[in-house]
Parts: C-alpha cells; structure tokens; sequence
C-alpha cells in the first residue's frame, strides 16, 4: 500500500484547500441565511413559479423557506459542482501525471504490475474524494448546528453519499481520461463535470431529453429530490446506471492502462 | 540462462521506425554495452525489456521472464534501472525518494541507501525540484543499486555527472560487477564502454549490427582498418582501400584497409620521413559501421 499512501500524501493539500473552499462557501451561505430575512419568503414563491426552471432547481418541491430547503435548492449546488470539479480535476492527473512529469519510468520499474499501481491509485483517488467530502459534511454540520436547526439526517446521509458516488462517477470518466492521455486533461476534465451538470438542467426542462436523466450523475445526487423524498425509486434507477457506468469505465481504464505504452 | 534475451525484437511507431528484428543475449555477470548514436533505437529495447512499451513482435526476456507475464513483477526486483533522464517527483526530498523505492521493493535499503549517498554526496535533504540534472542523476544511481540487483540496466548513466562522479559510478559498477551483478549500459560515449563493458553491440537506425567483445571489435578491424601517418611524403600512393585523405604541411594522414604488404609496396619509392601507423579507435571502428 506504500504507492496509496504516497499518493494520498502527494494529493493531501490540493485536496484540503478544495474542501476548505467548497465547504466554506456552503457554511458562508448557510450563515447567510438569517440575513435573507423577509426576502426568503418572496424570492421562495418568485422561484416557485418560474415554470420549467423551477422544476429544474428542485424548487417546485422543495421551498427555499426552510433552513433545510435553502440548503437542498441552493447550497448543494455549490458542494455539487464543487465536488464534482475536484473529483474530475483529482481523476485526470492521477496517471496522465506520471507520464507528463516522466516519473512513469520510476514507478514502473518497481515489481508491483500495472493492475496493482492502478489499483492503488485508484483506491487513494476514492479515499481523498471520501475525506473531501467528509469535511464538507462536517463543515455543512457545524453549520446548521450554528443555526439551530439540524436536518433530517436520514436524507442529510442520503444525500452526501448520492453527492460522493456522484464525484466518484465524474472522477472516474476523468481517470479513464487519464490513462488514454499523455498529459494531464484538466481542461477536458473540467469540461467533463461542467457538461454532466447541463444535461442534468437539460433533462429536467426539456421532456425530450428525459432520458439523459440515466447518463448525468448530477440527476440521482438533486439534494432537493432527496430532501424532498420525491423519486427515490427513481433516483435508485438512475444511480444503478451511474453504478454501471462507474463499473465499465474503471475497467476499461484496467484494460487499456495494463496494455498502454508509457512514453 | 542470459540476463538479456531478446529474440526478433521489433518494434514500430505507426510509420516511425523503433527497432526491428533485434536478437541478442546478454550473459549473467556480463558488462554490456549497447551502443548507437541517438535515436538508433537503444531506450526502445530497454523500455521494451522492461514493460514499459511492448513489441510490435519478437520476444523480450529479463532474467528470464517476459514483460506482462507470470514472474515478471519478481524479476522487477532483481532489476535495477536508471532512465536517461531520471525524473522524480518535484515535491518529495531526496532521501523520501530514495526511501519511497526501497518501500515499493518492499525492502530496507537503509544501510546500502546510506552507503551510495556517502560515496555520490547525494544530499538527503534536498527537494528534487531543486536538483540539476547532474544530481538527479546520481539519486537515480542510489535507487537502482540500493536494492543490490542481479542486473542493472542504465540509459545513459554518465550524462551529467562531473568526471569524478563518473568515476566514482563505475568504481561502484565494477565492485557491484565483481560481487556477480549484470550491467547493461546504453551509451554513446565510446571511451567509457571501452574503458568498462566486456561486450558490445552496436544499433544502427533501429537493427543490431554488431555484437562482439571490445577487444574483437578492434582487432576484427585491426586486418583490414589501419590510419596511416606519413611524414614527408608529398603523394597520395596510388593504391585501392585509401580513405579520408587529408594532408596538413608535410603530414600526410589516411585510413587504410587491406592487405598491409601492399601498402609497404606502394610507399616504396616515396619519400618518407616518418610513419606512423596505428590500430583504428573503438571510435573510428563505431563510426565505420555509420558510414
């Protein structure tokens, strides 16, 4: 496990500096809404009825009037696209990096065997995504609890563990995106989280592209479907999909990276 | 069984030339030196000897175990190998470097480690991003050797080092050498392949067009291959295998090949002051197989 290891302490600050902002913007704006004051109440209907788009942002289910709903329509947006940036961002360097920097030629002497280096890379890649977001979690907590109102845990867990599969399904497209590549794809990757969350909006606006809803993770980690319970068998659907794509991407990347020439 | 095998060994770049049909063994105990100007196709071999890159055919064996199969990652660990260019991680400090590799090995090199920073001054402190090439090279030397492998395969080991390092490295090389250790050094610096490798194969746009012992290399040349240094004399002698003529003040100097007794026919007559006639260089016979 010495490359795991290694890999979590090369990546630990990067990934310590993207929790601290992502998870300090969420509790920033959690704080922030005692001060919203009256205009929670009339932004929360002029965002009920702006049709589609409401229906898009979750706020046809859920009201921005509750401390919980603020935070199922609005601030989980910021840990989603936050965490899925610097899932897909960590995904993209983690082999691409080695031949970018010429380090393969170290790491691939070294009697372990392709599967096993991208076994462990892999496996730091799902532990610094894990930790990331747990001191979101803690973060978002701390929070609510400053607030005085702590939500539905039950749907809290859901939705964090919805949000972590979410960012491990981007990172992995990105990880895969990192074995083909040469350098490291960050602009790919970044594109990659960006167009996954347009077609999460796509789908929920327009009926025609219903069926994106099974290719965006964005769709089953919707804080406000979670929160608001609506869909779950849905949701379920959606996330066995992900699981699937998870699964065949991670081993393609096995196949191609154990036959790849590293130059 | 070889160290090295390589068996029909070709590998191609799309159109791009790599290496083609290079068979050759390298003996258990054996300096080897694997010579050809860049781009000859040296790293190709090596990176295909050791997984990194598979061939389009033909068959690579390292201590008698083929890359990609059963065995291979246990011959990994008698392997040591120094990459030409000996890149790390920027971020980690030497000596986290050099202990980083003997954990990947699964292996205490502390002492050994401790030994070859000694005897390289290889500053444990320092940050790999701020090494010369000189210095990564030499943290590149401790990581191969500390393991105390059966076999060594080194790119293009002196490039960067200062004399006395060079020295110092190839006095570590031949002790290793002593204790059973196989070398395999590419190179394109002649003096140090003849000084140090027991045998020799020279790579030609891709093909392997020699392989003998440094000594059967020169001498395999020395019937045929001569310079000659004549002083005094004013003509060229008119007679066949005269090459690279030149001709500065009364020193008349070319290379000769063929039978001697004709060339002391031909000066028979001339006027000569001086001649100096002496055995072709590794160099001269390297460059001979490039013409």
């Amino acid at each position: 496990m010495n490359l795991f290891w290694q890999e979590c302490k090369m990546n630990f600050k990067t990934m310590l500096v993207w929790a601290l902002c992502v998870g300090g913007m969420c509790l920033g704006c959690l704080l922030l809404y005692d001060s919203l004051g009256e205009s929670v109440e009339e932004m929360s209907d002029m965002f009920a009825n702006l049709g589609a788009f409401s229906e898009a942002l979750g706020m046809d289910r859920m009201g921005i009037g509750t401390l919980e709903g603020y935070y199922a329509v609005e601030i989980s947006i910021l840990l989603n696209l936050g965490g899925a940036l610097y899932g897909a961002m960590l995904g993209a360097g983690m082999t691409a990096k080695e031949e970018e920097g010429k380090t393969y030629e170290f790491l691939n002497v070294m009697p372990l065997g392709r599967g096993r280096i991208l076994a462990e890379k892999y496996a730091a890649f799902a532990v610094l995504l894990a930790v990331f977001h747990g001191i979101c979690i803690c973060l978002i907590l701390c929070g609510f609890a400053w607030m005085g109102s702590m939500p539905d845990m039950r749907n809290y867990a859901e939705y964090h563990g919805a949000a972590y599969f979410m960012c491990c399904e981007i990172g992995t497209i990105c990880f895969l995106l990192s074995v083909l590549c040469r350098k490291r794809p960050t602009g790919a990757a970044v594109g990659i989280a960006v167009i996954f969350y347009m077609m999460d909006i796509m789908c929920r606006v327009v009926p025609a592209l219903d069926k994106v809803k099974y290719l965006t993770p964005f769709y089953y980690s919707n804080a406000a479907d979670i929160f608001s319970g609506g869909g779950k068998s849905e949701g379920l659907l959606e996330a066995g999909a992900g699981a699937v794509i998870l699964g065949l991407t991670l081993g393609v990347s096995f196949v191609i990276y154990k036959k790849k020439d590293l130059m | 069984m070889s160290a090295i095998e390589m068996i029909k060994l070709t590998k191609t770049y799309g159109r791009n030339r790599g290496i083609q049909n290079i068979t050759l063994a390298v003996a258990e105990g054996d300096v080897f030196g694997y010579l050809g100007p860049n781009g000859a196709g040296k790293s190709t071999s090596i990176r295909c000897l050791l997984g990194m890159i598979s061939a389009s055919s033909g068959e690579a064996y390292l201590l008698g175990s083929r890359a990609g199969e059963r065995g291979f990652s246990e011959a990994l660990n008698r392997v040591g190998y120094m990459p030409s260019e000996a890149n790390f991680y920027p971020s980690m400090r030497v000596g986290e470097v050099i202990q980083y590799a003997a954990r990947l090995r699964g292996m205490d090199c502390a002492e050994e480690a401790g030994r070859l920073c000694r005897k390289l001054e290889v500053d444990c402190y320092k940050k790999i991003r701020e090494l010369s090439l000189g210095n990564r090279k030499k943290v590149s030397i401790v990581c191969a050797l500390q393991h105390k492998p059966d076999l060594v395969i080194l790119d293009e080991p002196t490039s960067g080092l200062d004399p006395l390092m060079q020295e110092a490295f190839f006095e570590l090389l031949m002790e290793r050498n002593q204790e059973g250790m196989t070398c395999f050094l590419s190179s394109h610096v002649l003096s140090e392949v003849k000084r140090y490798c027991r045998h020799v194969g020279i790579l030609r746009e891709g093909e392997l067009v020699k392989v003998d012992t440094v000594e059967n290399l020169t001498r395999s040349k020395l019937h045929t291959l001569r310079k000659v240094k004549i002083y005094g004399a004013a003509e060229v002698p008119q007679i066949e295998g005269i090459s690279e003529i030149t001709k500065r003040d009364d020193v008349l100097a070319f290379s000769y090949q063929g039978e001697m007794a004709e060339l002391v026919r031909a000066l028979q007559g001339c006027e000569v002051k001086d001649l100096l006639i002496s055995e072709p260089s590794l160099e001269e016979v390297f460059m001979h197989f490039y013409e």
